[in-house]
């Protein structure tokens, strides 16, 4: 083994979450700068989402779903705050959405979703 | 209507996240049968790791280090094309003093996307090309350090540059920027009786902030590889020049674009959210020493590595090692340190205090003392040597030629009182165009043939390339020094429309830019047609560097791909068994 090893000692020259995490973050910029309920919403569950699969795929986490407990805790208070301190309902509205998604995809992935591949 | 809208707006929302759940199942599933996921269980294998997808679908979930480069270079040269047909279609505009062509407004929405288009679509993204391609190889690493936010660095580009191009797309109610690409407030906040509140200009700064947190990861990125993946036989000490570059800039990025997007952020606040920190009794300066603050290290952080290009290329056709190599990695080091401490010389003519502008007077003509050193340096590695005269050594002396045109005009410039007298004027424009397209550019193009048969495994077309370097070095000398006139004439920056005492001087600056048109034409063509059909490579070393002892890592790890693919038929590169690198540097 490399003496000074890093991230790139696990890697594999293909991912697919990359492209979706850097569709991510325009598609939500959009929807919340315009105030586009729907796409800030979408936008911001995709990069969570992908954010969370990746981050299982490169082994910094061992399944997606506390990952995704964990960007839905950070939408909720976010979109709570913008709601409450900043005074943007739509936008607030939208973060804390795509909050409930993400705990709900979550929770689902928890409960229902069985290992797909062999434990090594 | 409101309530359909966002009916159907979520509808097609829902449709297109369940899509892309479907795609990435589908994915996975295909994935699991590579043979890491399949039970390859002692540690990593390189074959195991070294599966791709073929097709589209290799391109859009790679995150191997080459083909990430190529990602960029394809987007780079794109991005060119896109941003050289606007600025010719500006300058046959400018072939007339009266508005002929285009209307004035079109002009100035042309105006500013060509500088945002060439700097941060163009010129950021065809550095990272080369560095993505060519420091792990020079360094001696497998990749990046973090190959998968290396992959998400690129893929925020094209929405970015879809964002910027934004209004020039057929959206209803929505018209392209025209602030300039330094977005000056008050005219980028939208006050006031102009068009500049409309949501082009806010996709714009959207698009402008995603490509600085593109270029921001990429930092981070090589800054982690070059610190912490070099080979074992890489040291500080025998560090190629390019890496080094590449490192005093990613540094430079990395104070200076999470600024910008600071910046854009409270821009697009004042514009939607109402708050007051450039206007509404906020200070409009505040965004000019905002900007500049990232806009100043950002010119650094175009030209260092393509010094570096240079100061890799420039000695393998020379036949000699590059003269005073520790103090051209210093004098990098030096330029990426003082190039935080110059940004108010943009800002000489706004009014600024007279004491904090001789103070930035003074560290702008220090920089070129740094400068010089790395000139002095090209020109003494060719002293005496073994020029031979190849499409990419013609492009380093270009380089060096422009940019000592670029950089003396630059240094009347940082006097405040020529600058008071020249600062609006074409005089501003032909300098910093002698710099972005006579030097940065033409040593992108030397890294673009030197590497070619890299890239493409054939062979450009030879005198096609030579066609190209003449039609551009004259070309852009006739336009840009015809610029430089027009400004110590006092002809003003920025205008569609001018007196017709400057028509000759305009006239034949659209002349050179025509020249270039054609030469950019001559090297579309010969790239394309090279690529698909050009004599393949026979010798791992088609530019003879062997032989003069001046062989870089990266034509080491070439043989090696090519000897693996001629013993296993395949076209996928692997490491020979039991081979060692070679070294011959």
């Amino acid at each position: 083994m490399d003496e000074n090893p890093g991230i790139s000692d696990q890697y594999r020259t293909a991912s697919p979450w990359p492209v979706f995490v850097a569709l991510g973050i325009p598609v939500s910029e959009v929807g919340l700068l315009f105030g586009l309920f729907p796409v800030a919403v979408g936008g911001l569950v995709l990069f969570c989402g992908s954010a969370a699969g990746m981050a299982e795929e490169a082994g910094y986490v061992e399944r997606p779903w506390g990952a995704l407990g964990v960007f839905a805790a950070l939408c909720l208070v976010l979109g709570l705050a913008v709601t409450l301190v900043a005074g943007q309902p739509v936008r607030g509205y939208a973060t804390v959405a795509a909050g409930v998604l993400l705990l709900a995809g979550g929770v689902v992935g928890r409960l229902f979703v069985t290992e797909a591949q062999p434990a090594i | 209507m409101a309530i359909t809208g966002q009916i159907a707006l979520t509808v097609l929302m829902g449709l297109f996240l369940v899509g892309v759940a479907a795609w990435l199942a589908r994915v996975e599933n295909w994935r699991s049968y590579t043979p890491v996921g399949g039970g390859a269980t002692g540690g990593e294998t390189a074959y195991g790791s070294d599966e791709k997808p073929a097709g589209l679908i290799r391109w859009l979930t790679t995150v191997d280090h080459k083909d990430i480069g190529l990602l960029y270079g394809a987007f780079g040269i794109t991005a060119f094309v896109v941003g050289g047909l606007m600025v010719m279609v500006m300058r046959l505009e400018l072939f007339d003093p009266e508005m002929t062509l285009i209307s004035n407004t079109y002009y100035n929405s042309l105006l500013t996307s060509h500088g945002i288009t060439m700097l941060f679509l163009f010129g950021t993204p065809i550095i990272a090309a080369f560095a993505n391609y060519f420091v792990p190889l020079l360094i001696g690493a497998d990749d990046m350090a973090f190959p998968r936010i290396n992959a998400i660095a690129f893929w925020l580009l094209p929405p970015g540059a879809l964002l910027i191009w934004a209004g020039f797309l057929p959206i209803p109610g929505v018209i392209p920027a025209q602030t300039g690409w330094t977005m000056y407030t008050p005219l980028s906040a939208g006050v006031g009786s102009g068009n500049q509140a409309n949501a082009g200009v806010d996709l714009m700064l959207l698009g402008l902030h995603l490509t600085g947190v593109s270029a921001t990861m990429g930092a981070i990125n090589f800054i982690a590889t070059i610190f912490t993946e070099r080979g074992e036989n890489v040291s500080w000490a025998n560090l190629d020049i390019f890496s080094w570059t590449i490192l005093t800039q990613s540094g430079l990025i990395l104070f200076a674009f999470p600024l910008l997007g600071s910046a854009i952020v409270m821009l697009l606040l004042d514009r939607n959210f109402g708050t007051a920190f450039f206007i509404n009794g906020g200070s409009p300066i505040l965004w000019q020493h905002l900007f500049w603050f990232f806009g100043h290290p950002e010119v650094y952080i175009l030209v260092l590595p393509p010094m570096g290009l240079v100061s890799l290329i420039l000695p393998r056709f020379s036949g000699r090692r590059l003269f005073g190599f520790k103090f051209v990695v210093y004098s990098t080091l030096a330029i990426g340190v003082l190039s935080f401490g110059v940004w108010a010389h943009h800002m000489f003519a706004t009014g600024i205090d007279p004491r904090l502008r001789s103070s930035f007077m003074a560290v702008s003509l220090a920089i070129a003392i740094p400068s010089a050193v790395k000139t002095f340096n090209w020109i003494t590695t060719m002293w005496n040597g073994r020029l031979r005269l190849t499409t990419p050594m013609l492009f380093c002396i270009g380089f060096v030629q422009n940019f000592i045109i670029g950089g003396v005009t630059g240094v009347f410039l940082a006097s405040i009182p020529v600058d008071l007298v020249l600062h609006d004027t074409y005089y501003v424009v032909g300098h910093f165009h002698y710099i972005v397209m006579g030097a940065i550019t033409f040593a992108g193009m030397a890294g673009l043939y030197y590497w070619f048969p890299v890239f493409a495994g054939r062979m450009y077309q030879r005198r096609l390339g030579k066609i190209h370097f003449w039609l551009w070095l004259v070309g852009s000398n006739i336009t840009f020094l015809a610029m430089i006139l027009l400004g110590y004439g006092g002809m003003p920056r920025r205008y569609a429309t001018y007196l017709p005492q400057f028509a000759t001087l305009h006239q034949v600056a659209t002349l050179g830019a025509l020249v270039m048109f054609v030469g950019g034409l001559v090297w579309v063509y010969n790239f394309v047609v090279s690529w698909l059909e050009g004599p393949r490579v026979e010798d791992a070393d088609p530019w003879n560097l062997k032989q003069s002892g001046l062989r870089t890592n990266e034509w080491a790890w070439f043989e090696r791909k090519r000897e693996t693919a001629l013993a296993d038929g395949g076209d996928e590169e692997a490491l020979a068994d039991g081979g060692d690198p070679v070294d011959e540097e």
